[in-house]
C-alpha cells in the first residue's frame, strides 16, 4: 500500500482500520455459524425468495404489455378497411325505386366491391332479383335516364 | 516403528466451498467462523448499525452460500463475501429508510489510551463514518477493502468487476474526499 501517495495519510488509514472492530469483537461467531447453518437447513432458498420478489414486477409489466396489445388488435379489427366508395344512406334498406339513376349506379358499385360487406350491406338485401318486375322497369328507365 | 500421520492441513476456503456445495454443512460453518469477524467490520464501517451487524452477517452468509454457484474464484471469497455484504446492507437501508444515526457511545471510541486521546479518536472514527456515508457506494467499498480490509487493487477490482486502475482511482476520490471531510 506504499505506493499510493494518499496513504502518507496514515491517521486516515489507523481510523479506517478501527471501524467496526467493537462490533466484530461484540459478535459470537460460533452461534451466527449455527444459526446459518440452521437458516441453510429450513429456509427457502435465497433464489427462489429473490425471484418471489422480482416476479410480481415482472407479471404487472408483463399484463399491461398484453392489455396494451390486445387493445389494438381488438381496435383494427373492429375498425377494419374502409371502403373506396362511399355508400348513400338510403342503400341499406331503403326503396330503391325512390332512388336515382346516379345513386343506384353508385350502389351497385359497392355491391361488387370486395369490402362492401363490411358496412353492412350485404348483396341479399338489395339483390336485384328480389326486386318485383314494376321495380325493375322502373330501375332500367332510371337508369336510361 | 509406525509412520508419521501426516498433518491434518488446513482446508482451504476452494475446498470448504466445494464440501459446502455437496452439502456439507460444517463446511459451511467453517467459512462462517472464518470470515464473520472481518464482514462484521466490513458491514459496520460501511454504515451497519451495532445492532443490526449480527443479521446482516447472517443474511450475507445465507446469500453468499445460496449463490456459491455464481463465485468461480475471480476473487477471494471473503471479498466476494464483502461484495454481497455490500448489497445486503443497501437492501436493508432500503427496507427500513430510517436515518442513519451514528451512535457516539463506545462503539467508536478507542477503550485504552487517555481519556483525551480515546475523545479525539471516537471524533475522528464518528467523522469518517459520516464521510463514508456521504460517498458513492463503489467509492465507499473500495476504500473500506483497501484502507480498512488491506486488499490489494487487483482484488478488489475482480470483486467488484472493474479494472484495478479504476479501482485506485475510486480510492483516491474516496481518499480526497474523506480528508475534506474530517478537516
Amino acid at each position: 500500500m506504499n505506493d499510493d501517495v494518499t496513504l502518507h495519510d496514515d491517521k486516515l488509514q489507523e481510523v479506517a482500520r478501527r471501524l467496526g472492530a467493537r462490533a466484530a469483537e461484540r459478535l459470537d461467531v460460533e452461534r451466527t455459524a449455527e444459526a446459518v447453518v440452521a437458516r441453510l437447513r429450513t429456509e427457502p432458498r435465497a433464489e427462489v425468495r429473490v425471484l418471489g420478489w422480482i416476479q410480481p414486477a415482472w407479471l404487472r409489466i408483463a399484463a399491461v404489455l398484453l392489455l396494451l396489445v390486445g387493445a389494438g388488435v381488438v381496435a383494427l379489427n373492429v375498425r377494419g378497411p374502409q371502403p373506396t366508395t362511399p355508400l348513400p344512406p338510403a342503400s341499406a334498406g331503403g326503396e330503391l325505386s325512390e332512388l336515382s339513376g346516379d345513386e343506384l349506379r353508385i350502389v351497385l358499385a359497392a355491391l361488387e366491391e370486395p369490402g362492401a360487406e363490411r358496412q353492412g350491406v350485404s348483396p341479399q338485401d338489395v339483390s336485384l332479383e328480389d326486386l318485383s318486375a314494376l321495380e325493375l322497369r322502373a330501375l332500367l328507365e332510371s337508369l336510361e335516364g | 516403528m509406525t509412520p508419521a500421520e501426516p498433518v491434518a492441513a488446513v482446508p482451504t476456503d476452494a475446498a470448504l466451498i466445494a464440501a459446502w456445495r455437496g452439502g456439507d454443512e460444517p463446511a459451511a460453518a467453517e467459512l462462517v467462523r472464518r470470515h464473520a469477524r472481518a464482514l462484521a467490520r466490513f458491514l459496520a464501517g460501511a454504515g451497519a448499525l451495532e445492532a443490526d451487524v449480527d443479521d446482516l452477517v447472517q443474511e450475507t452468509f445465507i446469500r453468499a452460500f445460496r449463490a456459491v454457484g455464481r463465485f468461480r474464484g475471480q476473487c477471494q471469497f471473503r471479498t466476494w463475501l464483502m461484495t454481497i455484504g455490500g448489497n445486503v446492507l443497501k437492501d436493508a437501508h432500503r427496507r427500513s429508510r430510517r436515518a442513519r444515526v451514528v451512535p457516539l457511545g463506545d462503539d467508536l471510541r478507542a477503550t485504552d489510551g487517555d481519556p483525551h486521546e480515546r475523545a479525539v479518536a471516537g471524533e475522528a472514527e464518528r467523522r469518517l463514518v459520516a464521510g463514508l456515508e456521504q460517498l458513492p457506494r463503489m467509492q465507499r467499498e473500495v476504500f473500506l477493502l483497501r484502507a480498512q480490509q488491506g486488499f490489494e487493487y487487483e482484488e478488489i477490482a475482480a470483486a467488484l468487476g472493474t479494472t484495478p486502475g479504476a479501482a485506485r482511482v475510486h480510492y483516491h476520490h474516496a481518499v480526497r474526499r474523506l480528508k475534506e471531510h474530517m478537516k
